[in-house]
């Protein structure tokens, strides 16, 4: 119990909780913007391309002070994003190739960087490495005041600009017509993601760091069909995975936070990947199988109508056999014991004869009449 | 900057000496064009011949290497929100999570200016252009869940509750079922009848003469323009056509007085 409390009340697992859960808000809400931009992979490229500037600012400053590591992050992160905006613009690249390219140049330049600063030895430059996955436990307390205030800015910002990020976001030449500054907005948008991304490097890492951004956001997307819900419930989950994976690496030894938080994210994309109700892969296999059963239950009750019909009697017994006759398959015992069950049909014998007999109920005649005249309308409509 | 002065301010849409090109490859070539106010106008020309091209660089979403466009004697970004645009269906993501109604609000939000949001008039506004099209049922349907010819219809009523004296559609037939095609031509000819100018980029040949007073044939360059009963004839057609002509004669009445 008191390992519990010192969770809660200790010094750097409270800042690591903190931290990680206002991370995991603040990329989660602009995750559901890029995912819905199909810009996703663009934070992947901010990522990596981030690793040369952060060895680039221990250059300048001389040393592992954070200020200038981030400032650098975010100055190459950004570079990165206007030079693969460039080449898709000017030259015939698309977008995945323009992606590659960056993102393996800049961070090929990063790791040389990196490997050149450790080459020259000295005790500081060895921390650079935490940058590649991220080191939870270097957060500090003063940090969690620049995460709060970048969080309470992309706060305001999705909530004073909703509209208009919506607009931008479903249909920019729209936008662009009714005279929207689409170019500054969508900047605005991958600025705020290269600040996210730089405020996770940290916890995260430069690798994994665009996994905090899609993973809540394809999540909440399987849950919710309204824009709004989405970016509330993407910022929801990518908190919780940030605020859990903070405790499981406080409680399992060696367990790195970052990747943790990560994998957290991950795992509720595939929960809901499956389980989301009208979206989800299970549900839809449940609900294609539903129809599947009530086509064929549709399908046998019609063949038994159809029989009643063509002998001029509604209680007309139509032998086992004969149905698998007209119905060109054997009726499964399933479809049959679904009608039954459901009164629309039920067994009679039919002496001298000793064979299985079916007969339609009054209310089973009803609905193969509904049925048979519902399709003969739909084929109508569809002939019109 | 620009110019305050109007320029041509007689002509819905007034283009002049408009170059585009993609690269080295010129996708519209020093084109000159007038459309006068309240026709009901098509574009018309093969595939490539530049007709979306031609939308995009008079509504600036495409930069041209030389001219200029004017609407009603301003620029298209001084219009603000007084040009109802349509673009083409495919141009959006449908599985964006939101609803019809959303959609036409979207129409209202340049009105609105910053910082506002819509509320219970902009509903009823949008619920209102729905109905215009005959979508009034479906205002709280998820985008995804519509048909190809229900989310034209959507787009549609995005541009008509703008309440702009000029629509711009950028093949609003693409895809959609013929009953679908006749509500939406009925629908933009009521919107010319009410005084506003409609202009069109437009596939189909045959039924062109019947639904349009005002047509542009463009391959790249201008090969016509004006009133449907001069423009519509075996001569132009073939110039823009050239040998796929014989099929649209076989289909239509080309050159036939009408």
């Amino acid at each position: 119990m008191t390992a519990l409390a010192g969770v809660f009340t200790g010094g750097i697992v409270q800042t690591v909780l903190l931290g990680a859960a206002l991370l995991g808000a603040i990329s989660g809400m602009l995750g559901a913007f890029a995912l819905l931009r199909r810009q996703s992979l663009i934070g992947d490229a901010l990522a990596h391309a981030a690793l040369p500037g952060i060895c680039l600012g221990f250059l300048i400053a001389g040393g592992r002070e954070l200020g200038s590591i981030l400032a650098g992050a975010f100055f190459t992160g950004t570079l990165a994003a206007l030079v693969m905006m460039l080449i898709i613009r000017s030259t015939r690249l698309k977008t995945d190739a323009a992606l590659g390219i960056v993102l393996s140049v800049f961070f090929a330049v990063g790791v040389v960087l990196l490997t050149h600063l450790q080459g020259q030895g000295g005790a500081a430059s060895v921390g650079l490495n935490s940058f590649l996955f991220g080191q939870a436990a270097a957060i500090l307390r003063s940090d969690l005041w620049i995460m709060g205030g970048v969080g309470l800015v992309t706060l305001a910002l999705v909530a004073g600009l909703w509209k208009e990020f919506k607009l931008v976001s479903f249909d920019p030449d729209f936008a662009r017509a009714s005279g929207l500054p689409v170019t500054a907005l969508e900047g605005l948008l991958t600025i705020m993601v290269a600040l996210a991304i730089v405020i996770g490097l940290q916890l995260v890492g430069v690798v994994l760091m665009v996994a905090l951004l899609i993973a809540p956001a394809a999540a909440a997307r399987q849950w919710t069909a309204s824009l709004g819900a989405m970016v509330a419930l993407s910022a929801l989950i990518g908190a919780a995975s940030g605020a859990g994976g903070a405790l499981i690496s406080a409680f399992g030894r060696g367990l790195a936070t970052g990747p943790v938080v990560v994998l957290l994210a991950t795992g509720a994309v595939v929960v809901s990947l499956l389980l989301a109700p009208g979206r989800g892969l299970v549900w839809q296999a449940w609900a294609a199988r539903r129809a599947r059963a009530r086509i064929g239950d549709g399908r046998v009750l019609l063949t038994l109508h159809a029989l009643a019909r063509a002998h001029d009697d509604p209680r007309y017994k139509t032998e086992h056999g004969m149905l698998h006759a007209a119905l060109g398959v054997t009726p499964s015992a399933q479809h049959l014991a679904r009608l039954e069950q459901r009164g629309l049909i039920r067994a009679v014998s039919h002496p001298p004869e000793t064979t299985p007999h079916w007969e339609l109920t009054s209310a089973g005649y009803r609905e193969a009449a509904l049925l048979a005249g519902r399709s003969e309308t739909d084929a109508e409509e569809q002939g019109a | 900057m620009q110019n305050d002065a109007l320029h041509e301010p007689d002509q819905a849409l007034h283009v002049e000496d408009l170059t585009v090109t993609y690269g080295d490859v010129p996708a519209l070539w020093d084109i000159d064009l007038d459309v006068p106010p309240g026709v009901m106008c098509a574009i018309v020309g093969p595939n490539g011949s530049g007709k979306s091209t031609l939308l995009k660089a008079a509504l600036g979403l495409v930069r041209p290497v030389a001219g200029h466009v004017r609407f009603l004697g301003r620029v298209a970004s001084q219009m603000r929100g007084r040009i109802g645009y349509v673009p083409q269906r495919q141009s959006v993501d449908w599985d964006f999570p939101t609803t019809a109604r959303d959609v036409v609000e979207m129409g209202l939000y340049h009105r609105l200016g910053w910082l506002r949001r819509p509320g219970r008039r902009e509903r009823a506004r949008a619920i209102d252009a729905l109905a215009e099209v005959g979508m009034q049922d479906y205002a709280s349907r998820q985008i995804s869940q519509l048909s190809g010819g229900q989310q034209q219809r959507v787009f549609i009523a995005r541009a008509l509750v703008q309440d702009a004296p000029i629509l711009i559609l950028d093949e609003p037939m693409a895809g959609v079922d013929a009953t679908t095609e006749d509500v939406i031509m009925t629908l933009l000819k009521r919107q010319r009848d009410a005084g506003k100018t409609v202009i069109v980029v437009h596939h189909d040949l045959t039924t062109l003469r019947r639904n349009f007073d005002w047509m542009v044939i463009l391959n790249r360059r201008i090969i016509a323009q004006g009133p449907v009963d001069q423009v519509y004839t075996v001569d132009n057609l073939r110039a823009a056509y050239g040998r796929q002509l014989a099929v649209i004669a076989a289909s239509g009445t080309a050159g036939s007085p009408p």
